[in-house]
């Protein structure tokens, strides 16, 4: 494991990694190396492994890093142990360093961005993240054109550079960033010293900002040759500001050059680098007066509330705003600034005495372009702009409005709507909430003065929207559509068919035709969504929200929409899906369902399916044996549903369009969320009349992920991937554009249901504690294992009998569920949690890392519970390394203040901040008492102790007194071993008596050896369909 | 007209000072006509156009200007030094002036922002004077052999001139015999003392040994820091072009032009690195 930093020398960024090897004690010159850094052939290894392959350059340094009195260095917390010190001091250590290209470096630093791992194992230190914060808002500000081409001077060195300039909402960015700068990011240096480092954050990240400006800059110009003799010195620095590579300015002027190059800026300079800033704010005209004015308002930029009209401030008398700022040169200096975005300010300046201190009228016509456009333009230069409350942000414009009133279907199909019927519409076009007639709409576009007042409210149209609105009503074009039309306009994608002249106009439908208002009613609201019936058949019981889930994915499957179910974990999705399934019992066959999953929950599935829907026909394509061609689509046929995965769902994509299918199902679903990849591809190619997504992951606060999942839910509903891109992503992303995101969520809010567990109506349906089995699949070579074990176990079983049997029978059982826990946990010969190549090696480490995946998403917390130290050990680390955070292990031998100390920390984190995630792996013989960690609410019972008794004292820990949340227990079972058959067991035994089972394990020594023989036994299916059977 | 002179190469100089506006030398603001109309107040003919060729091919190197005097070097068949003396406004005239300045905020608000105010010369000529030197506030001289003066070579240079002023107003009043600060400060209005960019942040802090604080703390989507938006403006290099083009551009290539250019490429590559989406080997 590594975790990677980054940190400044000699003012540019360098690498190093902490790493869990720890290297041998050494020492360069008189200074220690860190135990925990990583040597130079190491750090390669690691960038070599995420992919930066080029030339690094290696260097030494030093570093002053938090110290224990003892002289043991304090590790970033995923190596500390966690124990706090005692007045840690600063001391000096040896480490390595890398420098790279800064063409790799921004490549780095884009890997990192919102990830806390970048590949398992290795990890983003917050200095590193930090660093790609600062790259972020250089390129915020390169994007934005907020920058100078400069000259800068370090030691007598002179470079040309592109200088950020930090107008208005950057200063306090700046001020923000520079203040959360870790002391890792400061503390390397070349050469070892006594003096603790003494630095200013902001200098440190004003270099880092002109670094990355610069850089980027000069990544963007196509690259030339280099040349080293110039007519002039400015054709010097010209080449030297756009040369991909960094070269000196070393020419014997350029002290001069500097000076010029900032006398140069100092227009723009003098008011960014203020400690004041002008506002301008819009008043209304009013009652029956005609002028509206723009008042001039001086504001600090320290503290934005303080405030005071400019007219004060030029009279002098300003006890606010003190500064060492001559006001009146600022006041001077802004107004002849803004007066070029904004001209009317200098006209009408002249004649009356110091009034124009005040601000200055203006025109109906000019509030209009105020609004429309300068407002904006002088935001973005620096100033403040400031409207009437009711005008803030983009409310300010009033939107034109279609109404649509669709009359009865135009030709009805056998009596039945559905999605293809033609209905017609009635059109009209509403301003704000007034309707209006074309006569009306002429006059306002014909009065040129978008600045209207209806009903006494100044309102700001869009001329071109009411010029387009009076085309579209005077065609008519589209007074016939089909449902689905109907359904895509309502929904606000009129651009999707013929209409995209109106592509953001908002649509408003409306019907009396019943039918038709129950679509619509439906689509809009899911609250109206009623309790289906209970399905006859079904083998459990579906509460109140899972049946509101089933009338909704009923409702859609009936339309031939498609649907993603995004419920929480542990909400029952599977089960809601099962239930839709069961409505197929008992009617003429038909196509079958196509299911698609990862593989690790294949078995899950099936054994749900025989769990709730006994009478529901299964067949897994998955394994080595299935069939393919002709022959899988004659079988499927015969059969309700197929269950099969991602990997095959591509590889077998021939065979599977061979058959026909009623529905797809894609569990999962964030599988498909990239649309490039092949999974991806081959989900959409498939031919169904429904199709369904299932994912824990909230995909709808994701847009970049929307897109794919959409496009195989709906096709064509939102649009090409380019059109989505550039009517929402880029919208949503690059400005968060409210109104793209608003228009986002409108069209695509129907075809989701998501519910989360703290959902008031989901909460009330909620028992306090959700017990699911999670059936996992072994992988090869954990099936391989645990057939030669068994081999040898039963041999010994028949031989012995009394003592020594019990004894081999207990044993058996232990090494059996080792084998299903890990390989490298029975074989104890620290093999690794992953083969070479990373592949891995057990089917429940993969399980566990894939729900974890949505634990960690949903920022909630959780206990992992094992009976194996080592397991814990592993999973520990494991764990860390894949999401990058810290995870907590308590075992027999934690000494009992850091058992205190670990508490503490994960019950506090719960009261925290939502967003710190913890994970907490215990022993289960260590953990199972005394200890209250509440802030948990999922509990992983990683492997089985064949007593109920033992496993509720666990999970006791999280559901207790003190709890706030739904405890969700999730018992982890590797499908079609002791495991399963174990567990069936004490489902059987479990309603007749606890007793019987006892406290120990003891009770299944007392099985006839033919019993055993069975209960060990290896089922078919779980050799035939390991994780890897792809 | 100079056909009677043999015909004699011109040097050919490398990072001259080049006029940067697209019709080369003659400015079409006001300011750039009014301080021209000058020289067609001399009757120089052909010399006119030879000197507006000089400043647009880059003839002129190393223009100074100080109080009451621009010196300069140009180079034609040979390298020659042409000076050009201005009457300088006295102090107590300036004082004047400084006040009618500010009693006119249209003015005043255009200048101190650093810009050439429309009307600025009504001030002057109210006060009977001018901003705009006439032909007899102005000595010129020329080491070439050309009998007439002002030559080419002055001409050049004073085209040169002209289009600066409208970058840097007060290099005319300089040349005048003002200061920006001091103007000010006739007026009442101090000008500020000017902030130091090169050692921005004197404040230091000493790094701290508490671990929490030393190593950070990785923050998660919900608490990312907030670095601003990429938003792509309208109008490429606003900023360049608000303070003009550089002070006596020397460079081959017209300095606003490859601005504009590498601004509208660099805020795709910004936008890109925004969003984490550069890669090397994209």
């Amino acid at each position: 494991m590594h975790i990677l930093h980054a940190g400044i020398l000699d003012g540019s960024p360098v690498l190093w990694a902490e790493s869990s090897d720890v290297s041998e004690k050494q020492s360069r010159g008189n200074v220690r190396r860190y135990e925990f850094g990583a040597r130079h052939h190491a750090l390669q290894k690691a960038f070599k492994s995420i992919g930066i392959t080029s030339k690094l350059f290696r260097s030494r340094a030093f570093i002053w890093l938090p110290t224990r009195r003892n002289g043991n260095p304090i590790p970033s917390v995923y190596l500390a142990d966690g124990s706090s010190a005692a007045k840690p001091r600063l001391e000096q250590w040896a480490i390595d360093v890398i420098k790279m290209y800064n063409d790799d470096l921004m490549t780095l630093l884009c890997m990192v961005m919102g990830r806390q791992t970048i590949i398992p194992g290795i990890i983003v230190g917050a200095d590193l993240q930090y660093i790609s914060d600062v790259m972020r808002m250089a390129g915020a500000m390169v994007a934005g054109q907020q920058y100078l081409p400069d000259i800068s001077k370090k030691d007598n060195r002179y470079t040309a550079a592109w200088s950020p300039v930090l107008t208005a909402g950057y200063s306090q960015r700046f001020e923000a960033l520079a203040n959360s700068m870790p002391g890792s990011v400061w503390a390397i240096h070349a050469k070892s010293t006594d003096k603790i480092p003494n630095d200013s954050p902001q200098g440190i990240l004003l270099q880092l900002l002109t670094g990355f400006t610069s850089a980027i800059v000069r990544h963007s110009v196509k690259s030339k040759p280099v040349s080293s003799r110039f007519d002039s010195i400015h054709d010097s620095w010209m080449h030297k500001l756009t040369s991909p590579i960094h070269i000196a300015f070393a020419e014997p002027d350029a002290p001069q050059m500097l000076e010029q190059t900032r006398n140069w800026h100092r227009p723009i300079t003098v008011l960014a680098d203020s400690p004041l800033r002008l506002c301008f704010r819009l008043e209304e005209p009013d009652v029956d007066k005609r002028t509206w004015f723009i008042r001039y308002i001086i504001q600090s930029r320290d503290d934005p509330s303080l405030m005071m009209p400019a007219a004060d401030a030029w009279k002098a008398k300003s006890p606010v705003l003190s500064t060492s700022q001559n006001i009146k040169e600022f006041l001077l200096a802004s107004l002849g600034q803004a007066s070029g975005i904004f001209p009317k300010i200098s006209t009408g300046m002249d004649g009356s005495g110091a009034t124009w201190t005040k601000g200055c009228a203006i025109t109906k016509e000019d509030a209009y372009d105020f609004l429309t456009g300068q407002a904006s333009a002088l935001e973005q230069a620096g100033y403040g702009v400031m409207f009437p409350s009711e005008w803030t942000g983009k409310g300010t414009k009033t939107r034109i409005k279609l109404k649509a009133d669709v009359k009865a279907p135009v030709m009805k199909a056998k009596g039945i709507l559905d999605f293809n019927t033609v209905v017609s519409f009635a059109w009209e076009v509403a301003i704000g909430d007034k309707n209006m007639s074309i006569r009306e709409l002429q006059r306002l576009a014909n009065a040129k003065s978008p600045l209207v007042k209806i009903r006494g409210k100044w309102m700001l149209v869009n001329t071109e929207e009411i010029q387009q609105s009076i085309k579209f009503l005077k065609k008519k074009s589209k007074d016939m559509a089909s449902i689905k039309d109907m359904i895509m306009m309502n929904l606000g994608n009129a651009g999707a068919d013929g209409m995209s002249e109106l592509a953001s106009t908002d649509i408003e439908i409306t019907s009396k035709d019943s039918q038709i208002k129950s679509i619509l009613h439906r689509l809009n609201d899911k609250t109206l969504l009623s309790e289906a019936k209970h399905p006859d058949g079904f083998s459990g019981k579906l509460r109140p929200y899972q049946l509101r889930g089933l009338s909704w994915l009923s409702f859609l499957k009936e339309w031939g929409l498609g649907g993603c179910l995004a419920d929480d974990m542990g909400l029952g999705k599977t089960i809601q899906i099962l239930a839709l399934l069961q409505e197929r019992i008992g009617q003429s066959k038909g196509e079958p369902f196509l299911l698609v999953c990862p593989t690790s929950v294949i078995s899950n599935w099936h054994r749900e399916a025989e769990r709730f829907t006994p009478h529901l026909d299964v067949m897994i394509h998955h394994g080595s044996d299935r069939m393919t061609g002709a022959k899988f689509a004659k079988s499927a046929l015969g059969h309700d549903m197929i269950i099969t995965s991602y990997g095959l769902l591509h590889r077998d994509i021939k065979s599977i369009k061979k058959a026909k299918w009623s529905g797809v199902i894609l569990d999962e679903a964030q599988n498909i969320k990239n649309p490039q990849t092949k999974q991806s591809q081959a989900a959409r190619t498939i031919d169904a009349e429904c199709r369904f997504a299932l994912t824990g992951t909230p995909v709808e606060n994701n847009v970049g992920d929307l897109w794919a999942i959409m496009e195989f839910l709906n096709p064509g509903f939102l649009g090409t991937q380019a059109s989505f891109k550039r009517n929402f992503f880029i919208p949503i992303q690059l400005m968060q554009d409210e109104d793209a995101s608003t228009r986002l969520k409108r069209a695509t809010g129907p075809f989701i249901l998501r519910r989360l567990k703290t959902d008031k109506n989901v909460i009330s349906d909620l028992p306090e504690k959700i017990e699911n089995k999670v059936y996992c699949q072994l992988t090869k070579e954990q099936a391989s294992l645990y057939a030669a074990t068994l081999k040898t176990i039963q041999d010994a079983i028949d031989s012995e009998e009394g003592i020594k049997r019990k004894g081999i029978i207990l044993s058996a059982l232990a090494k059996l569920k080792q084998v299903c826990d890990h390989p490298a946990i029975f074989l104890k010969d620290n093999s690794g949690m992953t083969r070479s190549g990373g592949k891995e090696r057990s089917g429940k480490v993969i399980r566990l890392t894939e729900m974890l995946s949505e634990v960690v998403e949903a920022g909630d917390s959780a206990l992992v519970f094992t009976q194996f130290v080592e397991m814990g050990h592993m999973l520990k680390s494991h764990i860390q390394e894949t999401f990058g955070r810290e995870v907590l292990f308590l075992h027999g031998g934690t000494p009992r203040k850091r058992r205190d100390e670990m508490v503490k920390k994960f019950q506090d984190a719960g009261n925290a901040h939502a967003s710190t995630t913890r994970i907490f792996v215990i022993s289960l013989k260590a953990g199972g008492t005394g200890l209250n960690l509440t802030a948990a609410n999922h509990v992983f019972h990683f492997d089985r102790w064949w007593n109920p008794a033992v496993e509720d004292q666990a999970t006791d820990r999280a559901f207790r007194i003190g709890q706030k949340k739904n405890v969700q227990v999730h018992k982890m079972i590797c499908g079609g071993t002791l495991e399963e058959k174990i567990d069936q067991m004490i489902e059987l035994k479990k309603d007749v008596s606890r007793k019987v089972v006892g406290t120990g394990e003891g009770w299944l020594t007392e099985m006839s050896n033919e019993d055993l023989r069975s209960v060990l036994a290896l089922s078919a299916d779980a050799v035939s369909g390991t994780v890897e059977a792809d | 007209m100079g056909w009677w002179y043999p015909k004699r190469r011109i040097i050919n100089v490398k990072g001259g000072i080049k006029a940067q506006s697209r019709k080369g030398g003659s400015g079409q603001n006001w300011w750039a006509m009014r301080w021209n109309q000058v020289l067609q107040e001399y009757d120089m003919g052909a010399r006119l156009s030879r000197g507006r060729t000089y400043a647009r091919k880059g003839q002129v190197k190393n223009i100074t200007i100080r109080k009451g005097a621009v010196t300069a070097s140009v180079y034609g068949s040979s390298r020659y030094d042409v000076e050009v003396k201005i009457t300088v406004i006295s102090d107590a005239e300036w004082k004047n002036i400084a006040k009618a300045i500010f009693a006119r905020p249209a003015i005043a608000t255009q200048l101190v922002a650093g810009k050439m105010p429309e009307g600025v010369n009504d001030v002057f000529t109210s006060l009977d004077m001018n901003l705009f030197p006439r032909i007899d506030d102005m000595e010129t001289d020329c080491t070439c052999p050309d009998w007439a003066n002002p030559c080419k070579h002055i001409a050049a240079v004073y085209l040169l001139l002209g289009e600066e002023f409208d970058r840097d107003p007060f290099l005319i009043f300089r040349l005048r015999g003002i200061k920006r600060a001091k103007l000010l400060m006739m007026a009442g209005v101090n000008g500020n003392t000017e902030p130091d960019r090169t050692e921005p942040h004197a404040n230091t802090i000493a790094l701290e040994a508490d671990p929490s604080g030393f190593w950070g703390t990785v923050r998660d989507k919900s608490s990312a820091r907030d670095v601003g938006n990429a938003i792509i403006p309208s109008i490429p290099a606003a900023l360049v072009k608000q303070l003009g083009s550089f002070p006596f551009w020397r460079g081959n290539d017209n300095f606003l032009a490859s601005m504009e250019e590498i601004y509208e490429n660099a805020s795709k590559m910004g936008t890109r690195v925004f969003l984490g989406e550069y890669s090397k080997d994209t």
